[in-house]
């Protein structure tokens, strides 16, 4: 499903963010990545969504080298891929239901199905009430639940998260992992990356760790 | 539309430039088409008016008359005394009235008018009859109204093409004013369409709501311009009086026919989607 071969990526000399990263993610796995700040975590995410490119390696995703596709079929990628970013991304100017629905208004969904698609994401993360409210006037956790229900509306094959619990009291993280865990069940490929030991744990699957830009398979007993 | 009303000084302020643009090619396309209905007419009514010497006596003008209405090109010909030459000047001219009454002589020739036949004539053909006639010593000078009406024409020609240089150099400033307002409108939504572009929307996606934004701009301007030009052919004319005379009917308005109308309206549109489609290909680049 995601594979990396030998990717290296530098923003600025002489550091290297990832440092020959090798990977294969198969299709319904559910792994984490975990690692001190700075290790290389967000940008090993964003070069699979290709938000970064990496200075030199492949990444191929579903049979396809994403780093060959021209600009204009990325968008093609990205439809089957859920993102939760680290600085959730939402529009302030919209409300929720408009932040979650964004993401089947660009594959063109009917508006009825869009409705009762978002309600169904919103319910998932326990925010059906504020559906009509603004960002604003949630909480951070609140937000960080909007943009979890953004990722998930679409049903997507690929799920990527950036810390998607690190504003999350520790029961609600532990719900938002359960309901990654469900996802997964469906056959979602799911990438997290965490700083969550704990959760890791209580959850299990698959870790890598990230150090100094150089991903380890670690075993979290 | 949301956009349209978010960032609604600088669409004003945008709709205006276009608005202007258009008022002044609507001014002068509405001046142009006035001269060629006259210039039309002119040549409706082909007519050469022979002028005669004063002091000829009625069968020396009986003798022209005659040759004049002999020619196979003369359909009809009336002959026009002193009097009633003053006359008809009168009533044309009510301002001029006083200065004609203040001369004591009647400085107006008699006259022969001669309607022609075919107003499709060469104009070869009526210059070689009005030739013959004017060897006649008694013929002291000539009025043919198809000069006038080329010249009516060319000037009607002039007037337009002046009105699509001046409109023109509006309608550029009006494209860069539509790109430079998307521009901002883009850089206002960066992080709308950056999320857009994260969850997989096609530049085609991102990009038409930014064109339907020009688009209806320039729409909106060119039909606002239509109802100022509008306006200025109703209020014109009272603002002025009757202080033109019949110089009014020449540089009077006439509204646009609808085919202007349309063509105005269609490049405010194409106005608008090029500078919106200008602004996207250098700032929005995918």
């Amino acid at each position: 499903m995601i594979e990396l071969y030998h990717v290296w990526k530098q923003y600025q000399k002489p550091l290297w963010a990832l440092s020959d990263v090798n990977l294969s993610v198969t299709r319904g796995e559910f792994c984490f990545i975990t690692g001190p700040s700075g290790s290389g975590k967000s940008t090993l995410l964003k070069a699979i969504y290709r938000e970064v490119i990496p200075t030199e390696g492949q990444i191929i995703i579903g049979g396809i080298n994403i780093q060959r596709i021209p600009d204009h079929k990325i968008c093609a990628i990205r439809r089957q891929m859920g993102i939760v970013f680290q600085d959730f991304r939402l529009l302030f100017h919209k409300r929720v239901f408009d932040n979650v629905s964004i993401a089947l208004r660009v594959l063109g969904a009917p508006p009825r199905d869009m409705k009762r698609k978002t309600f169904i994401a919103l319910r998932m993360v326990n925010l059906q009430q504020r559906l009509w409210d603004y960002p604003s006037q949630l909480s951070y956790g609140e937000q960080q639940r909007v943009a979890i229900a953004r990722a998930i509306v679409n049903n997507p094959r690929i799920l990527l998260a950036d810390e998607p619990t690190g504003n999350l009291d520790p029961d609600l993280a532990h719900e938002i992992f359960g309901l990654f865990r469900v996802i997964n069940k469906q056959g979602t490929t799911v990438i997290i990356c965490t700083h969550d030991k704990e959760l890791i744990r209580r959850f299990g699957g698959r870790v890598l760790y990230l150090h100094e830009g150089k991903l380890h398979e670690k075993d979290v007993g | 539309m949301n956009s349209l009303w978010q960032f609604k000084i600088r669409h004003v302020f945008s709709l205006t430039i276009i608005c202007l643009s258009f008022v002044i090619v609507g001014v002068f396309l509405s001046m142009s088409n006035n001269l060629r209905f006259r210039a039309r007419e002119l040549s409706k009514n082909l007519m050469v008016v022979f002028y005669l010497h004063k002091d000829l006596t009625a069968s020396e003008r009986g003798l022209i008359e005659d040759e004049i209405r002999h020619s196979p090109l003369v359909d009809s010909v009336r002959a026009v005394g002193p009097e009633e030459a003053s006359e008809k000047f009168i009533e044309d001219f009510p301002e001029l009235k006083d200065i004609l009454l203040n001369l004591n002589i009647n400085p107006f020739p008699p006259s022969i008018e001669a309607s022609l036949k075919d107003p499709g004539l060469p104009t070869e053909k009526i210059l070689q009859f009005i030739t013959e006639v004017k060897k006649n010593s008694g013929v002291e000078d000539v009025q043919f109204n198809r000069e006038w009406a080329e010249k009516i024409r060319s000037l009607g020609r002039l007037t337009e093409a002046i009105g699509f240089f001046l409109g023109g150099i509006l309608v550029l400033a009006s494209f860069f004013i539509v790109s430079n307002v998307i521009k901002l409108n883009v850089l206002a939504r960066k992080s709308e369409i950056e999320i857009l572009r994260l969850v997989g929307a096609t530049n085609t996606f991102i990009r038409i709501p930014f064109l339907l934004e020009g688009v209806i701009l320039g729409v909106a301007g060119s039909c606002l311009s239509l109802l100022v030009v509008f306006f200025l052919i109703k209020l014109f004319p009272l603002y002025l009086g009757s202080s033109l005379g019949a110089l009014q009917e020449i540089v009077g308005f006439r509204y646009l026919t609808q085919t202007q109308v349309l063509a105005l309206i269609f490049g405010g549109g194409c106005v608008g989607f090029l500078g919106s489609l200008s602004s996207l290909a250098r700032f929005l680049r995918m």
